[in-house]
């Protein structure tokens, strides 16, 4: 046995572990567990809601936060299960809700305005638990100019307010009042915190104390601001998709993308001959790749991202075009088909990795900048580019070696080219 | 020898111009882009009834709204998608009320509303990522390859965005941001065929012997020229599939794909090696060359 020949030896063996390995992921992903898809396939709302600045304000990433948090609240208070919210660009939030079965009831919940109020607590225990008897609204959020994290002497963290000038007075005749009672916080109709008003707070600044931690003092802290959101919240873009229109979309996807398929691998054997059996197979391995990588980084299947997918078997295709082409034109030259196949994958594959890089920088500029949809698509070809720089420098570099090496599938009409007389 | 490409290059660049010219007339006679609601704000209903109902029998509720100019569209016979400038989420939940007291809504099968400013942000988004990916590459292809290829495959990139956005304008086909994803694979593609000529081209380069950059470049394009047309095909059959097969959203896709990857592969060979080999040309050593080995 050569040198060679055991160099190749190996390489199929890797490729052999490569390909089990690959069949684990592909049982265990997306059999066992499939992938995720997007709303556009199974259904759901997309709402974009966009932050405008309100009267001698500014967009910050601390009131991005505090408005994202306002809209997690209201979510979470809607029950629907796995809802998706992100920021996005700096100033929009995206809140996406699968199968919703009332999309007005929830574009009219998370649209609106916070309401922070502070209550009077008539009667229930205390603790932010429910069960309370809430009085009249006393004041608003209007009345905060400021909340934050403080630490007593102790290093205890609890909650510094600080009131407005109007919000001071009507705080202090508040808290004279309500003297050894509870004081309920209540955003958007839900009790947050009800402290013990200790005593009459006339200064403007108060405090409130207690056996919190860190994590809730500062959830507090983002409660209390987010009464007084200098941002105006603004629906920017609805899009409610209904269960049957996804499904119908998945299966048109599907559809294409196994007739676009078989149409490459007709064509590729119309043209190759015997060769394009190795297309076809180093298309298998390319797809069971692509699927893996989406699946390690737990891709959200979507349109965009099946016309990706679609579009990437092209460019799969065409690196096993370039090899053969190459193969070709070397036995054109003169040389035997068992040579020109050991040097064809090497004068093929510079061509490609250098497309292939170019596709990638492309897709991974729109993978940052882009915005919604973009974002799936982006994805899915750079995934793409890698699964194929892997089929074509594992699968097809050793595949043709190792026929070569052993004198198989070695005479120039098997790809479909004439020897040079 | 093979079919000589680049000393035909005025017929190309004539054809390619006429192209660009008509697009943009038709740009011009049409008054821009159809651009779709996610740009320039705007709702848009999919509602299937119970019923078969004719589009001027939802035109006649939409009227009470003032919203009879809205493009209404038969999906099916029992399905109409609507498409109308931005309304309130309130207007937007009488419009279905009203279509439902008259017609019974059998499956509010889409509704998408659009805010004015939202489009703002996502053209915004989209030249962001465009130039920032066209200086990328100017860098990649100066690095890997040399700064003239670079500059010569970004005008033929260009040259194909001219051309898909002359055809968008002439067909009317609406643009919404699936198409822009399209035209930035688009980019992507179009570098993509124009890289494996140029890699050919750097390849015989250096073993040039009594010929001039002229006949180079056209051995180059004769030798990779198979390879072109049977990527393009493989390239195109999942894409048409896409456009016969796909739904709504992945044809618009696939629209722009298949007048993308056929500008693509047409500029590669048609524009963008003519242009280097005019350049190149100008070069003290490759004029030289022309001189002493041009054929007459």
């Amino acid at each position: 046995m050569t040198n060679q020949q055991k160099h190749v030896l190996t390489l199929g063996f890797v490729i052999l572990l490569v390909a089990l390995a690959m069949v684990d992921l592909f049982v265990t992903h997306v059999l066992l567990e499939p992938p995720k898809l997007g709303l556009d396939l199974k259904g759901g709302m997309n709402v974009i809601l966009t932050a405008k600045e309100r009267k001698g304000t500014k967009i910050t990433p601390d009131t991005m936060k505090q408005a994202r948090f306002v809209i997690e609240q209201r979510v979470n208070a809607l029950g629907v299960s796995e809802p998706e919210i992100g920021t996005q660009g700096g100033r929009n939030i995206l809140v996406q809700l699968p199968g919703v079965k009332d999309p007005e009831k929830v574009l009219d919940i998370i649209g609106k305005t916070a309401l922070l109020e502070f209550k009077e607590v008539k009667s229930g225990s205390g603790g932010a638990a429910g069960g309370m008897l809430l009085g009249p609204t006393e004041l608003t959020g209007d009345a905060l100019k400021k909340a934050q994290v403080e630490f007593d002497n102790l290093g205890k963290p609890k909650v510094g307010l600080a009131f407005n000038q109007k919000g001071a007075k009507k705080f202090g005749e508040l808290t004279k009042r309500l003297k050894g009672k509870q004081l309920a916080i209540v955003l958007d109709g839900k009790v947050m915190s009800a402290p013990t008003v200790q005593t009459e707070i006339t200064g403007g600044k108060a405090e409130i104390t207690g056996k919190f931690t860190l994590d809730e003092v500062k959830r507090l802290v983002l409660v209390l601001n987010s009464g007084r959101l200098p941002v105006h919240l603004e629906i920017s873009e609805n899009r409610t998709i209904g269960p049957t229109l996804g499904s119908e979309s998945l299966r048109a996807g599907l559809i294409a993308g196994i007739l676009g398929l078989a149409l490459v691998a007709l064509f590729m054997v119309g043209f190759y001959r015997l060769f394009g059996l190795i297309a076809w197979l180093a298309l298998a391995i390319f797809g069971a790749t692509l699927f893996t990588l989406l699946a390690a980084v737990k891709a959200t299947l979507t349109l965009p991202g099946i016309a990706g997918i679609i579009l990437m078997i092209g460019i799969a295709a065409d690196s096993s075009i370039i090899i053969f082409e190459r193969i070709k034109e070397e036995v054109k030259r003169g040389k035997t088909m068992r040579v020109a196949m050991e040097s064809g994958f090497n004068l093929g594959f510079q061509t490609f990795l250098d497309a292939d890089l170019v596709t990638f920088i492309t897709a991974l500029i729109l993978f940052l900048f882009g915005i919604g949809p973009v974002k799936g698509f982006a994805l899915t070809l750079m995934l793409g580019v890698g699964a194929d720089l892997f089929t074509s420098f594992l699968f097809k570099r050793s595949v043709l070696g190792l026929l070569a090496s052993h004198n198989i599938l070695t005479r120039a009409s098997f790809l479909g080219a004439r020897e040079a007389a | 020898m093979g079919f000589d490409f680049v000393g035909r290059k005025k017929i190309w660049f004539i054809f390619s111009g006429l192209v660009i010219i008509i697009g943009l007339a038709g740009y011009i006679m049409r008054g821009g882009l159809n651009f779709g609601i996610e740009f320039k704000g705007g709702v848009i209903f999919d509602l299937k009834f119970e019923n078969e109902l004719e589009v001027e029998q939802v035109r006649e509720v939409l009227k009470d709204f003032k919203l009879e100019k809205s493009v209404i569209q038969p999906v099916s016979k029992q399905e109409v998608l609507i498409k109308g400038p931005s309304i309130s989420k309130d207007e937007q939940k009488e419009v279905v009320q009203a279509l439902d007291n008259r017609f019974v809504v059998d499956e509010t099968r889409y509704i998408q509303s659009v805010g004015p400013g939202w489009g703002s942000n996502v053209t915004r988004a989209a030249i962001i990522a465009l130039s920032l990916s066209l200086t990328g590459l100017l860098i990649y292809i100066s690095w890997r390859f040399e700064f003239k290829m670079a500059t010569v495959a970004i005008v033929a990139l260009v040259h194909d965005i001219l051309i898909s956005v002359g055809i968008y304008a002439l067909v009317g086909r609406e643009v919404t941001p699936n198409t822009v994803a399209a035209f930035l694979t688009i980019m992507g593609y179009s570098l993509y065929d124009t890289i494996v000529v140029f890699h050919r081209v750097l390849e015989n380069s250096p073993k040039m012997v009594k010929t001039t950059y002229t006949q180079m470049v056209n051995n180059s394009i004769n030798q990779v020229l198979i390879r072109s047309i049977n990527t393009s095909l493989t390239t195109l059959f999942p894409v048409i599939t896409l456009l016969a097969f796909g739904g709504e959203t992945l044809k618009d896709f696939a629209f722009a794909l298949i007048v993308g990857i056929t500008a693509g592969s047409y500029s590669s060979i048609f524009t963008a090696s003519p242009l280097l080999v005019y350049w190149k040309e100008r070069e003290p050593r490759y004029r030289a060359l022309k001189e002493k080995f041009a054929e007459i």
